[in-house]
């Protein structure tokens, strides 16, 4: 996993304006709905009652380690793995029955599945002239949508010939050319290396802007490509959704352990939840001794007991700021210099958690005791036995 | 965008996928399986008796002994060489040896019956061994005589078939990681132990598998002992040519054959076998 | 690396190569001084010149040429296509099925060719299916023998083949006739090309089959070569063989060009 990488985007950095929690849709026009879909291969099963929606013109990212059943869900979108059982719907109808000719979609495979012995021109063809497009506007088509992904001047190379981020582009292209509604990536990116990755990432969300109409789904197991391209995320473990939001509240308030650990590094503190009133839109939480205040979960039922204290390692400080009203008595375990900050590991109430400290700054001597501040919006409480 | 293209997609021929094998198996079983009947029909016209008598024919008895004979020696002999032939070419590689490993590779297209032909020009009566033996020893009769014997003939499937072991034993030795062998080597393992520890249990599947598959092929051969001409040398298959071709007896020719026919099955199952472990393995392809 | 004494290791080397020259170089010298030579008394043969190649491709000897090569054609291309057709269509069989269809398609080779060409001769020599004295038993009998490893090699190039090459073919919404001939087949042409290549040079040598079946019309060159030894004409002999081999390499060759991707469209 990529989680803690230096190349992690941080939430704070994508709230710009146009960011997610603005681009949710307001009124969706659903397109494509799974609707307890089950697959097994063998007797292995892969997916089970696996719900989800797809909006027109969203992009949506299915993240998961290997194995979680995600690039199973988007093959049997496909068409390429039958579903054994449940629904797919295309704006309602069931199309599971149809084959991957007959639905249309786009598809791009993680590794591109170029056709060798095709030029890039010939292999963008391909379905065109499996639509029988007549030869002018077939020519057309080809060359704007080579343009659109800056492959134009490569037309007759061959794929071989090509780097993996210019396979990539023609991929693209040549799913693109047949002008799909859905567009279907299976780890598109997951081939490149780090820097062009990155290059692509952002060619990919300048394309979702620029096509807006075009529904996406892609599949990864890097949650910083999820978190930059897509509208929403979908989680899945063990062929099960565990999550689905928009990436900004799924990182801050995420549902559960899994999604917590999974999306970026957390500390988890073990906390108890002592009775409390119901109007109060904060709780206060102990930590042994501590006294921690924190939001109150949407969904807390107001019974007492035990709970996971979710706090993201750089939203915690080593210096006390304006509002981070929240202190916490730990002693410092060990400093790690990663770069751009010191990562400390600090014990506290028998409990390790990590921090993210200024580089700048030397990092405290070990085994000194020192207070932690946070503001009490930067926890997030989880049921324990998730 | 635009809505999407309507999909013009003619809907062929829409058969079960199984369906499409039938033409092939047809024309399989045509050409082979029912040949194949028609010749276990004809061995069994004469009845149960007839068998036995072709049976215990000593000439039967005998051409088995020579097949066996030497199918096992042929087959000892390309072991023995492909193995020194494999080990040296990976483990002691010098410039060019994937050159020459393609070279013996391509031996695989020359036909057996030349090798029985060029080793004549060898060790014939007039050959180049006997020629200079004759003028070194001042004699006009030639010294060697072993290619028309049974020595010959294993000379000659031996150099034939060995190819194919060593293709496979090449084969599995390249699934040997080269540090293996370097860190042994660095804990004071001799060549000798190298050869014994590391190498040696990589191999053993792939004698098994190239042995039974070389065992198959030369109790098969025919080419190479029908060129030799060696008098002594009937082997089943020179039998079966013989009874069918010289004499016309059809029906004890295909008694010989379907012995033989169940005689190779045998051993084609047990070189699966070996082969099925040795893929599992080794990855190997054929 | 076994050796790291150099004294050990050009031991080992010259143990190779006297090896290989002895059992493999040798021979193929043999069989080329032979075909060359006009004489054959001392140790070597003398009188070296190109007379009996050219010999071996007048009259008859250049008919058994053609003969070999027009059946090794039209085998090679039997083979190919019932082994392709096998290979593709037994592709997505469960486990025991597929075993039954390899168990049929690979057992001709396991079987004395001599058996083989006394089956057809069985089967082949009544009516209805009076076959016998006909060049078609021997060039039936040569796809029998070669179909194997034909089916074999586009098996194993089909399951070296991702199937992601298909599956993105039929999401742009091409037919299943159009993945066949336009993605699959263009991929396995490698395969295809080398299993021709091995059909076409085990049918130029075969021997044990054709021998068995041959009509008089339809002398094939292994056949003519052994004619021509057992009637004494040993250097015909050679020089016809060392014909049958340099077809055999001119056809592989164009093969292995044939199995190449073009570079450009």
């Amino acid at each position: 996993m990529n989680a803690g990488t230096p190349s992690l985007p941080l939430p704070g950095a994508l709230s710009a304006p146009g960011s997610h929690a603005e681009r949710e849709p307001a009124a969706s026009i659903e397109h494509i709905r799974f609707d307890g879909v089950g697959i097994r291969y063998g007797r292995q099963t892969a997916l089970s009652g696996f719900d989800l929606t797809l909006h027109a013109g969203e992009a949506l990212a299915l993240l998961g380690p290997s194995g979680s059943g995600k690039t199973t869900a988007l093959r049997a979108l496909a068409g390429f793995i039958p579903i054994a059982e449940g629904h797919i719907r295309l704006h309602g109808r069931d199309i599971s029955g149809l084959s991957p000719q007959q639905r249309g979609f786009g598809i791009v495979v993680q590794n591109y599945a170029l056709f060798p012995h095709m030029s890039v021109a010939d292999n963008v063809a391909f379905g065109l002239r499996a639509r029988r497009l007549p030869r002018a506007e077939m020519r057309t088509r080809i060359e704007h949508y080579l343009e659109l992904v800056g492959m134009r001047q490569y037309a007759r190379r061959r794929p071989l010939d090509l780097s993996g981020g210019q396979q990539q582009r023609v991929a693209l292209a040549r799913a693109l050319a047949i002008r799909p509604d859905v567009l279907l990536m299976d780890e598109p990116l997951s081939a490149l290396d780090a820097p062009l990755r990155r290059e692509m990432l952002g060619e990919l969300i300048t394309l979702h802007r620029e096509l807006p109409d075009l529904t996406m789904l892609f599949v990864t197991h890097d949650q910083s490509e999820a978190l930059a391209l897509a509208d929403r995320v979908g989680l899945l473990r063990d062929g099960e959704l565990l999550a689905l939001d928009v990436p900004k509240r799924l990182y801050d308030r995420p549902p559960n352990r899994f999604t917590a650990e999974f999306l970026g590094q957390t500390n988890l503190l073990a906390v108890e939840i002592p009775q409390h009133p119901d109007n109060d839109d904060m709780l206060n939480v102990c930590l042994g001794k501590q006294v921690l205040r924190v939001p109150r979960p949407d969904d807390w039922t107001g019974a007492p007991g035990p709970g996971w204290l979710c706090l993201r390692p750089h939203l915690l400080s080593l210096e006390p700021a304006a509002g981070m009203n929240n202190r916490l008595d730990s002693r410092v375990l060990g400093a790690e210099w990663k770069g751009s900050h010191y990562r400390i590991e600090l014990e506290a109430e028998g409990q390790t958690l990590h921090v993210e400290a200024n580089a700048a700054l030397p990092p405290p001597a070990v085994g000194n005791r020192t207070t932690l501040s946070f503001a009490p919006t930067a926890g997030w409480l989880l049921a324990r036995d998730v | 965008m635009s809505t999407p293209l309507p999909l013009r997609i003619r809907r062929g021929l829409r058969l079960p996928r199984t369906l499409w094998l039938l033409p092939p198996l047809a024309v399989l079983g045509l050409v082979f399986f029912f040949p194949l009947y028609e010749l276990v029909q004809q061995s069994l016209s004469g009845g149960a008796a007839h068998y036995l008598r072709v049976l215990h024919a000593p000439i039967f008895l005998s051409a088995l002994g020579h097949t066996l004979q030497i199918g096992l020696l042929s087959t000892l002999g390309c072991l023995l060489l492909g193995g020194v032939l494999a080990v040296l070419l990976a483990f002691v590689p010098f410039p060019g040896s994937s050159l020459l490993s393609r070279f013996i590779d391509a031996f695989l297209a020359y036909p057996s019956f030349l090798i029985a032909l060029s080793l004549t020009f060898i060790y014939g009566a007039a050959g180049l061994v006997n020629a200079s033996l004759m003028q070194l020893l001042h004699t006009s009769v030639p010294p060697l005589n072993f290619l028309y014997t049974t020595t010959g003939v294993v000379l000659a499937e031996t150099t034939f078939y060995t190819p194919f072991v060593l293709r496979l034993l090449l084969a599995a030795f390249g699934t040997i990681e080269r540090a293996q062998i370097e860190v042994a080597q660095s804990l004071g393992a001799s060549p000798w132990q190298v050869l014994r520890e590391i190498i040696a249990p990589a191999a053993l599947p792939a004698l098994l598998a190239g042995g039974s598959l070389t065992l198959m092929l030369t109790l098969n051969e025919f080419g190479i002992i029908f060129y030799l001409g060696a008098k002594g040398v009937i082997t089943l298959p020179m039998l079966i040519y013989g009874k069918a071709i010289q004499e016309f007896d059809y029906a004890q020719a295909s008694v010989i054959a379907v012995v033989s026919i169940v005689l190779s099955l045998a051993l084609y199952a047990l070189y699966r076998l070996s082969f099925n472990r040795l893929q599992r393995d080794h990855a190997l392809p054929l | 690396m076994l050796f790291h004494s150099k004294f050990a290791r050009r031991l080992a080397w010259g143990t190779f190569f006297l090896l290989s020259a002895v059992f493999f170089g040798l021979p193929l010298l043999m069989l080329l001084l032979a075909a060359l030579a006009g004489q054959w008394n001392g140790v070597l043969p003398s009188q070296l010149g190109f007379g009996n190649l050219l010999d071996a491709l007048q009259d008859a000897r250049g008919h058994a040429l053609f003969a070999s090569l027009a059946t090794a054609a039209s085998a090679t291309l039997c083979a190919v296509v019932l082994g392709t057709w096998g290979a593709l269509a037994s592709r997505r069989l469960n486990g025991a099925a597929q075993r039954v269809i390899d168990a049929v398609y690979i057992t001709p080779i396991t079987l004395p060719t001599v058996t083989v060409g006394l089956a057809l001769l069985v089967a082949f020599s009544r009516p209805p299916l009076l076959l016998n004295g006909s060049p078609a038993l021997v060039i039936i009998a040569h796809v029998t023998l070669i179909t194997a490893y034909a089916y074999s090699g586009i098996r194993a190039g089909l399951a070296r083949l991702p199937e992601a090459y298909e599956q993105v073919a039929a999401s742009l919404g091409a037919s299943p006739a159009r993945i066949l001939f336009g993605v699959t087949l263009p991929l396995l042409r490698p395969y295809i090309a080398a299993a021709a290549s091995l059909g076409f040079a085990l049918s130029m040598g075969e021997l044990g089959a054709t021998i068995m079946l041959y009509p008089p019309g339809w002398v094939t060159a292994p056949v003519d070569v052994y004619a021509l030894t057992n009637r004494g004409s040993i250097f015909s002999g050679a020089a016809l063989s060392v014909l049958l081999l340099a077809a055999t390499v001119i056809a592989l060759l164009v093969l292995n060009r044939l199995g190449r991707h073009p570079r450009r469209s």
